[in-house]
């Protein structure tokens, strides 16, 4: 066994050890403790992706030696390890951007348990990222789950409470679906370790036996994970998260703790039921209409919203939408499409977000769209990466969003059946984005008369536009050369299952 | 050869001239000039009628396929004689006339222009020239219309312009398809459709020459294409209105022949439903403007509405598509021609003198102005056809041609038609000399008062009076120069 | 080389606003020196074509940026370079009036390199790429009044134009898929091995795609950002709204159709038809919306719809003779258009006059552009020996040529819109040489004709409108061999 093996599970237990440390310390201690946690999972992600890309197969990593059926396995091929990169990397930036309205929203002696927060977030997404065992998936969307609660409700204002509530509820809702799912999957296979349960479903599935607890499983567990990650028309809960918590929490949620649900549940998809067992039970199509309309209603609520956070955070149901109708296309192709789209909405969302921060905070702090007029005068940079954004959600070609929609796109001419109703939500809803998006950036760009708002310049925010520049970065790396990340997309689907 | 260009240049180059020169200093000056410029492009034009010696004159090329060429055959020679005849004294008439009436470089302009598209278009060899001058024609005579500058006027030169130029458009849409379904464009008696190629297209082409023939009928002022003519002709100065009546009206009967001969062959369309509706059109066109004249209480629009039926008798000649009737048609070019500017001007001349514009305000006119009113009466005699002269002799021939045609109903129907309109014509024409000569006893002759015009006007009128009874008892010579033109259209 | 001419002006558009110029001559004589010399480069581009593709980058797989100088490239590049100088020129005088003239001058210049981009694509995702682009640059411009009413043209401008790619992207998608490549070749590229049975899905996706870029060519019914994005200033809307960007639109559409999915595949088919008759009727809506207005450019903007129209009622009949058509009204309503606007602009830069009613008399006061907006007039209207008659002749013997009869229906739509061509642009010349008696002239004391720097482009163009009528034959038949396939 190689060294680098140990990794995944080693960066893993870091974080848990870290948030445990972190509990302890001063507020700028836990700050540095969390930074430099996240550029080492980074650096272990790095290594095991590069391993794992020259081994060219996916290793197991057996907990403490126990081997299964008693034992916790780790499982990473070449997506896992991307992912975790790349989840890194974006909640690092999210992080820098919005340090400094963190601040000011959460009160100075709770400001480490923030990043003791954070640090649990980021075990438990690597956790559910390399997991080979289904209830310890279960164990990490839990924790997830609460300290997402926690980073929502860590700015202390009534509204954030509120949508905390509402998230806790909603989320729980989802967990408890999802256990049951797993619940019945042991009734019926014997096993928690996801490669044996496949085995055994295979075996249940061709004999003919269990079909309908098999297709009440997969029903509970999907609906369990949509809701959990928002799909329309589960997606209640989140503009409030979205737009009352504080920056970072906004941009980590968005772009990572949802996608962390959908990883697992493709996770579910491929290494526990089976691609071809989930694409012949009908939920596949469900998943896709609601994907569909998730596109639509998204952007229609999006539009209709005059709050820029809350706008964003309604385009990120869009964003799931298009996610969900990638994995309901049923193909290898469309499943591609959906995981370039998670790292390509995580990077651009994430932008927004920290992006949109910066306007707000020129504009006497109103989050009102109107207030924001002229804003990107005041705040050039913010503007301009607002502007980058938003071009790539409405895909323009340059940026990733164009390349996820022509991924899309070609996944669904693969399509016989699915062709024209994925096509023509994807031009609609092209449009729709187009209108919200590009509504807000021409307003950005109207100027007033100079005097009601200060501007702000380069050197008062050096740190801030440098993050700003690394997503602006990431984004064009994404749309410009996407063949090689795509490749890794592909490989790593193969070796997932 | 190269008198065709100097006659259809010299013109338009003199009109621009004036357009874009300063105000002269005196009106006599303009008038030398205009004058001089009148008798060179006449002189030019009798030059380039001399001098042909047949062929072509190929100008250049518009397109590779599309040459822009020039010819004189004996339609031209018609055509373009009377155009010069009427023209320059409908010119000398308004040396007096335009005085009351304001930008009269503008109009000397515009005039002469006018006069050099339509000598070319006299002149032009295929269907393309012919089109280029043709709505070249409509854009350059419609500030003659809307010279007055009143809404009114405005209003009807518009609707002149845009009636015009939709059927203009209408020719040019037939066009495209002879280009493609034609051996060429030039004008050759008998057509130039090639029999190959339209080949199990006949129905499409017949519809394409029926467009044709609306098309270039509107400018001829045929139903249902008519009502510009009523509304531009009378509001235009009187000599303006002369030219438009007796001449520019005509470039569309020129159209019809060059269409209906040229292009298409009479054999092609003999027969064919095209012709029949083309004949119901002409006698409806001929019956409803004598009503309508007939109806009509202000002078020049009495006389425009005659114009929209007289038109349709040439019209309906052509229809016909016989020897005689063929010659009837052509002689009533010229009758109509002669006579319709000679009344327009007598028209122009009383409200010029008088300011009376009404059919009812014109009585005892001829105490007033008694040799003008003699021209009117002969000339309007002359309209209604009674022998000897010229109208007679014309629809004579009409009339003759339509009866010896084999077309079922329409050899007594045609007749009958043509003299009930003559009745009409005499119904609205002779009033004015009745009540202009015979004022009746409650007339107040002592407030009379001789208002005889200076021979500005006199003898423009007075001239084509005498043409027009010059034709009426020598047609001999005419009627031979036609037939042989007519024995190469059959 | 090909980068060179479109990376130039996309530099000097941007130093433009770098540059502290301390006079406003200066900026105007480095920025004219440096549109000048691109389009010297271009045209020597177009002499000494390079014969192969020029790739700029690779973007995922067989998708590439790259650029080729073929027959349709040489039409539409050598058409903007050579107009392009003169709207510069038209503009330094235009834009004495207007503020903040660097950023319109640095995005107007940007412009000309992304349409030379559109221009030299040698494939449909560069320019689908560019096509992007050109909104993206262009709307600053449209906003540049700032104007409430500017900023909501430019909002629909954007909608329109984005959702206008969004489905032209489908396009590109299924040429991907189904094509044996992404470069234009003439004839088209769809593999029929790779089609199979799904002939009509294509079908319906070329007309969605059509659709998708007929809305910068402004097809009905997505015309409507058209006369909206009329408040930009002048300048613009003459080359931008009458030229680059509109036939951008009808330019993609002749790659699509000729060089993509390919008229042998095309022709005669159901989707033939469908774009056919909403072309017609385009051409019919767009001169009766004209006819109705009363804002002199926004009348002009309908007449553009029209005529844009014109341009793909030829593209439609799917012969090379229609290809012909297309392209000759592509280049010569470039130049009526641009005429016919920069008189709108200079009426409004003289007189500051925009709507019709204001025009009486004018025609006395300012000859030169009336003069010269007559003669557009007429060549709009396609009065033979103007430019407008040679194109429409063209494209009416390809139809008629072609024999479809929904063609000769088009005919018949194109003579229809002459007309109204004619009822819109004479009642204007009528109003500025005849005004009504009573019209009293004092009250245009003081206007006069604008200066060299507006005259010079306005006579150039009529010069060119009257060339081009009277002898043709060599730009037809430079188009003819494009249209064959020969360059």
């Amino acid at each position: 066994m190689d060294f680098v093996q140990n990794f995944p599970a080693a960066s893993i237990l870091l974080c848990l050890f870290a948030g445990i440390i972190s509990s302890g310390l001063k507020k700028k201690a836990a700050r540095r403790v969390n930074t430099i946690l996240i550029l080492i999972v980074a650096f272990l992600s790095t290594c095991t992706l590069l391993y794992t890309m020259r081994t060219g197969e996916a290793f197991v990593y057996v907990m403490g030696r126990f081997p299964a059926p008693w034992g916790n396995e780790i499982r990473a091929g070449v997506l896992g390890p991307l992912v975790a990169l790349f989840f890194c990397v974006i909640m690092l930036l999210s992080l820098e951007g919005g340090r400094k309205k963190l601040a000011d929203e959460v009160e100075e002696e709770k400001t480490f348990l923030y990043y003791v927060l954070m640090d649990l977030l980021l075990a438990s997404l690597l956790a559910l990222i390399y997991t080979n065992d289904l209830f310890t998936a279960y164990v990490f969307v839990e924790i997830n789950t609460i300290a997402a609660c926690g980073l929502i409700m860590i700015r202390q204002n009534g509204r954030t409470i509120e949508a905390a509530a509402r998230y806790m509820i909603m989320s729980l809702l989802g967990s408890g679906l999802l256990l049951m799912g797993i619940c019945m999957l042991y009734d019926m296979t014997g096993h928690l370790l996801m490669s044996n349960i496949r085995e055994q479903v295979i075996y249940l599935y061709a004999a003919g036996e269990y079909r309908i607890p098999l297709l009440v499983t997969i029903a509970l567990m999907s609906v369990g994970l949509a809701i959990k990650s928002a799909l329309f028309p589960f997606h209640a809960w989140l503009p409030d998260a979205y737009g009352y918590s504080t920056v970072s929490s906004a941009a980590i949620l968005s772009s990572l703790v949802s996608k962390g649900y959908i990883l697992l549940l493709i996770k579910i998809i491929y290494r526990v039921i089976g691609f071809d067992v989930f694409y012949n039970s009908r939920i596949i199509d469900v998943l896709f209409a609601f994907g569909l309309m998730g596109m639509i209603f998204g952007s229609f609520s999006a539009i209709r919203e005059n709050d820029v956070r809350r706008m964003i955070a309604f385009s990120s149901v869009a964003q799931i939408g298009y996610i969900y109708m990638g994995i309901g296309m049923g193909t290898q192709a469309g499943m591609t499409a959906s995981v370039f789209h998670i790292l390509s909405h995580a990077a651009t969302k994430s932008l927004l977000f920290i992006a949109a921060i910066g306007l707000t905070d020129v504009s006497g702090g109103s989050r009102k769209l109107v207030e924001l007029t002229g804003a990107a005068y005041r705040n050039k940079w913010a503007g301009a990466a607002f502007t980058v954004g938003s071009l790539s959600m409405v895909g323009v070609p340059l940026f990733s969003g164009f390349i996820s929609k022509l991924l899309f796109s070609q996944a669904a001419v693969q399509n016989g059946t699915k062709m024209l109703p994925a096509l023509i939500v994807l031009g609609v809803s092209t449009i729709l984005n187009a209108i919200y998006f590009m509504k807000t950036v021409i307003r950005i760009y109207t100027p007033v008369e100079s005097g009601k708002y200060e501007s702000i310049s380069f050197n008062k925010m050096k740190l801030y536009c440098l993050t700003l520049v690394f997503f602006v970065v990431l984004n064009v790396i994404l749309g410009v050369s996407s063949q090689p990340i795509v490749d890794l997309i592909e490989q790593g689907l193969v070796m997932f299952s | 050869m190269y008198y065709i260009i100097l006659s259809i240049l010299f013109p338009v180059l003199s009109g621009v001239y004036l357009l874009v020169r300063k105000e002269m200093k005196s009106r006599k000056n303009l008038l030398w000039t205009t004058g001089i410029f009148f008798v060179i492009t006449a002189v030019f034009v009798m030059l380039a009628l001399y001098t042909w010696e047949g062929g072509i004159f190929a100008l250049f090329s518009l397109t590779q396929r599309l040459p822009i060429l020039f010819k004189v055959d004996e339609v031209s020679v018609v055509f373009s004689v009377m155009a010069v005849i009427i023209f320059l004294c409908a010119g000398l008439f308004s040396f007096e006339y335009m005085k009351h009436e304001q930008k009269e470089k503008r109009y000397y302009g515009f005039y002469l222009i006018a006069f050099g598209v339509l000598l070319a278009l006299c002149f032009a060899g295929n269907l393309i020239t012919f089109y280029l001058f043709f709505e070249m024609l409509t854009l350059v005579s419609m500030p003659l219309v809307l010279h007055n500058g009143s809404r009114e006027a405005i209003m009807a030169g518009l609707k002149y312009l845009f009636y015009s130029l939709s059927g203009a458009y209408m020719a040019l849409f037939g066009l495209y398809f002879i280009e493609r379904y034609g051996n060429t464009l030039t004008f050759s008696p008998g057509g130039v459709i090639s029999s190959q190629a339209a080949e199990g297209h006949s129905a499409m082409l017949l519809c394409i020459a029926f467009a044709m023939l609306i098309g270039f009928g509107v400018k001829a002022g045929m139903f249902p294409m008519h009502a510009w003519l009523s509304a531009a002709h009378p509001v235009a100065p009187a000599p303006a209105s002369a030219v438009l009546s007796a001449v520019i009206a005509k470039a569309g009967v020129l159209a019809v022949v060059r269409v209906v001969y040229y292009i298409f062959g009479a054999s092609f369309l003999r027969g064919t439903w095209v012709q029949k509706t083309w004949m119901v059109l002409t006698l409806i066109t001929i019956l409803m403007g004598s009503v309508l004249a007939y109806r009509e209480p202000v002078f020049k629009k009495r006389l425009a509405y005659s114009t929209v039926s007289q038109v349709s008798y040439i019209l309906f000649g052509l229809s016909v598509m016989n020897a005689d009737s063929l010659t009837g048609g052509f002689l009533h070019v010229l009758c109509h021609g002669f006579i319709k500017a000679g009344l327009f001007l007598c028209a122009g001349a009383i409200i010029y003198k008088t300011g009376k514009t009404r059919v009812e305000q014109l009585r005892g006119i001829g105490k007033e102005m008694p040799v003008l009113m003699w021209c009117y009466t002969i000339l309007s005699l002359g309209l209604i056809g009674i022998p000897p002269m010229c109208g007679f002799v014309s629809k004579w021939y009409l009339a003759e041609g339509a009866l010896s045609s084999s077309l079922y109903g329409f050899s007594w129907i045609g007749p009958v038609i043509l003299l009930l309109s003559a009745l009409l014509t005499a119904g609205y024409l002779l009033p004015v000399t009745i009540s202009g000569f015979f004022p009746g006893a409650d007339y107040p002759y002592g407030a009379l008062e001789k208002k005889e015009p200076s021979w500005f006007m006199t003898v423009p009128v007075l001239a084509l009076t005498i043409l027009s009874v010059v034709i009426g008892l020598l047609p001999e010579g005419l009627i031979y120069y036609l037939s042989q033109m007519i024995e190469k259209l059959i | 080389m090909i980068l060179l001419v479109i990376a130039i002006p996309i530099i000097a558009g941007a130093l433009i606003s770098l540059i502290p110029f301390k006079e406003r001559r200066h900026m105007e004589v480095f920025l004219e020196t440096w549109i000048v010399l691109n389009s010297l480069l271009v045209l020597y581009l177009l002499v000494h074509r390079p014969d192969h593709v020029v790739t700029l980058a690779n973007f995922t797989g067989n998708l590439s940026i790259g650029f080729k100088v073929d027959g349709m490239s040489m039409v539409f590049a050598g058409l903007v370079s050579a107009l392009w100088p003169f709207a510069t020129l038209y503009a330094f005088e235009y834009m004495t009036k207007e503020e903040h003239e660097k950023i319109f001058f640095t995005f107007f210049t940007m412009t000309y390199g992304v349409t030379l981009g559109i221009a030299l694509s040698a494939n449909l995702l560069t320019m689908y790429f560019f096509y992007e682009l050109l909104t993206l640059v262009t709307v600053p411009l449209v906003m540049h009044t700032l104007t409430r009413e500017a900023i909501l043209a430019s909002r629909k401008y954007l909608y329109y134009s984005l959702g206008g790619a969004a489905f032209a992207f489908i396009g590109l998608i299924f040429i991907i898929i189904y094509g044996s490549t992404t470069d234009f070749v003439l004839g088209g590229v769809l593999d029929l091995e790779k089609v199979g049975d799904r002939t009509n899905v294509l079908l319906l996706i070329y007309v969605i795609a059509f659709m998708g870029f007929g809305v910068k060519a402004a097809v009905c019914p997505f015309n409507s950002w058209l006369p909206d994005a009329g408040v930009a200033p002048t300048p613009v809307t003459a080359l931008l709204h009458a030229v680059a960007v509109v036939k951008s639109g009808a330019f993609a559409i002749i790659r699509l159709t000729y060089y993509s999915f390919g008229t042998t595949f095309l022709e005669g088919t159901w989707a033939q038809t469908t774009v056919m008759l909403v072309v017609m009727f385009t051409i019919v809506y767009g001169c009766s919306r004209a006819v109705k207005e009363t804002h002199l450019k926004r009348r002009l903007a309908y007449s553009t719809i029209s005529n844009l129209s014109y341009v793909l009622f030829g593209v439609t009949i799917m012969t090379p003779l229609g290809m012909v058509g297309a392209l000759t009204h592509l280049v010569f309503h470039a130049v009526m258009k641009i005429s016919s606007f920069f008189c709108a602009g200079a009426v409004m830069h003289q007189t500051g006059k925009q709507y019709v009613h204001e025009l009486d008399g004018m025609g006395y006061k300012m000859p030169c552009v009336f003069g010269i907006f007559t003669v557009s007039s007429f060549a709009l209207m396609g009065v033979p020996g103007f430019a407008g008659f040679v194109s429409k002749w063209n494209l009416a013997t390809a139809a008629v040529e072609s024999g479809n009869r929904i063609a000769y229906g088009g005919i018949i739509c194109l003579l229809l819109s002459a007309l109204l061509t004619a009822i819109y642009m004479l009642t204007i010349v009528v109003r500025a040489f005849f005004p009504q008696k009573d019209f009293e002239m004092e009250m245009l004391s003081g206007i006069k004709d604008p200066n060299w720097k507006m005259l010079v482009p306005l006579f150039i163009f009529t010069i060119n409108m009257i060339m081009l009528g009277l002898c043709s034959a060599p730009l037809v038949n430079f188009f003819t061999n494009v249209a064959a396939g020969v360059y």
